[in-house]
């Protein structure tokens, strides 16, 4: 099978790798479709959040403004935003058939993104120890459930990217590991998206 | 299938296309610094303190804003052969927005007919 090749020239790689096999292109749709579905998980998540948020059993409980810090969910967001540029330089190489970029550059991005893990897992400690916690409030939950779904995205997509360096680090690219690296790269970017929406609309409009 | 990739490019489509990626990681660039830009504004506006009426929809609208770059930019939205993609999302957004809103009548609202 001529499209099975790795590492070929540059003059017969495809203006579209990731779309050049029909199981590229109905990976393409079907991620999208995911995607959507988890747009509305998400969804539910920040409904349920918005509709608990500062919901405590008595007064001694924190509530949204006197828990977060906005310095820490700036940090946060600089790390993940940065992450989803590196991962559209891994795809820009990917495209020009530059394997050992593409490879460096999505190794960044799983540095970028295990730093904000690192900072989100701080945070939860954080809040732990000052009696925030899953089980503490209707509130807890809420936050918990929806910070915590985000971050297991998060860590899924760690592992995802990780394993496709290791994997194709002695393959190389091709059409079919070209679709792969597509694909994550798109997760990532949907992370991304969702914490557009969390450090809005839990942190900044949570300190208000 | 037809294939109508074609199999060997001649060295002016490969330059061509060179520089139409160039161009293009160009405008993710700009796009980038759009989104760390609205990023500071937002977080800005909130250290400001500033009236709570005038900030929870400018900061809401950024954050759309700056979903929309991601998707349209960084998720190549805006290429060609994304219909189904864009159909998906927005029916997904549809329905996120309407959980939303409706859980916020329900609870903080209360009785809206």
């Amino acid at each position: 099978m001529a499209e099975m090749r790795y590492n070929v020239p540059n003059d017969q790689w495809p203006v579209h790798p990731e779309k050049a096999t029909l199981e590229g292109r109905n990976k393409f749709v079907g991620f999208w479709t995911f995607l959507a579905g988890e747009t509305v998980l998400f969804a539910s998540l920040f409904a349920t959040y918005l509709a608990l948020k500062d919901q405590v059993p008595s007064q001694d409980h924190l509530v949204a403004a006197e828990l977060y810090h906005l310095e820490l969910a700036f940090v946060m967001t600089m790390f993940l935003l940065t992450s989803s540029l590196t991962s559209v330089f891994a795809v820009y190489h990917m495209r020009n058939n530059n394997f050992g970029k593409m490879q460096l550059w999505l190794g960044i991005t799983v540095l970028l993104g295990a730093g904000f893990l690192a900072l989100e897992i701080y945070e939860f400690v954080e809040y732990v120890s000052i009696g925030h916690t899953f089980r503490s409030s209707a509130f807890g939950s809420a936050f918990y459930f929806l910070i915590g779904t985000h971050g297991f995205h998060v860590i899924v997509g760690l592992i995802w990217i990780t394993l496709l360096i290791i994997r194709n680090a002695n393959r190389g690219l091709s059409v079919y590991t070209a679709a792969k690296v597509n694909t994550a790269s798109l997760y990532w970017h949907f992370i991304d998206v969702v914490w557009v929406f969390i450090f809005t609309i839990v942190y900044l409009l949570g300190v208000l | 299938m037809a294939h109508h990739e074609p199999e060997q490019l001649t060295e002016t489509q490969l330059k061509y296309l060179r520089t139409e990626r160039t161009k293009e990681m160009r405008i993710q660039m700009i796009s980038f610094g759009l989104m760390i830009f609205l990023t500071f504004i937002a977080f800005a506006l909130v250290a400001l303190e500033l009236d709570k009426n005038f900030i929870v929809p400018i900061v809401i609208g950024l954050a759309f804003i700056q979903v929309a770059l991601q998707f349209y930019y960084f998720m190549h939205m805006k290429d060609k052969g994304h219909d189904f993609a864009k159909l998906l999302i927005l029916t997904g957004l549809y329905f996120a927005i309407a959980f939303v809103v409706c859980f916020i009548m329900i609870v903080w609202i209360g009785n809206p007919i």
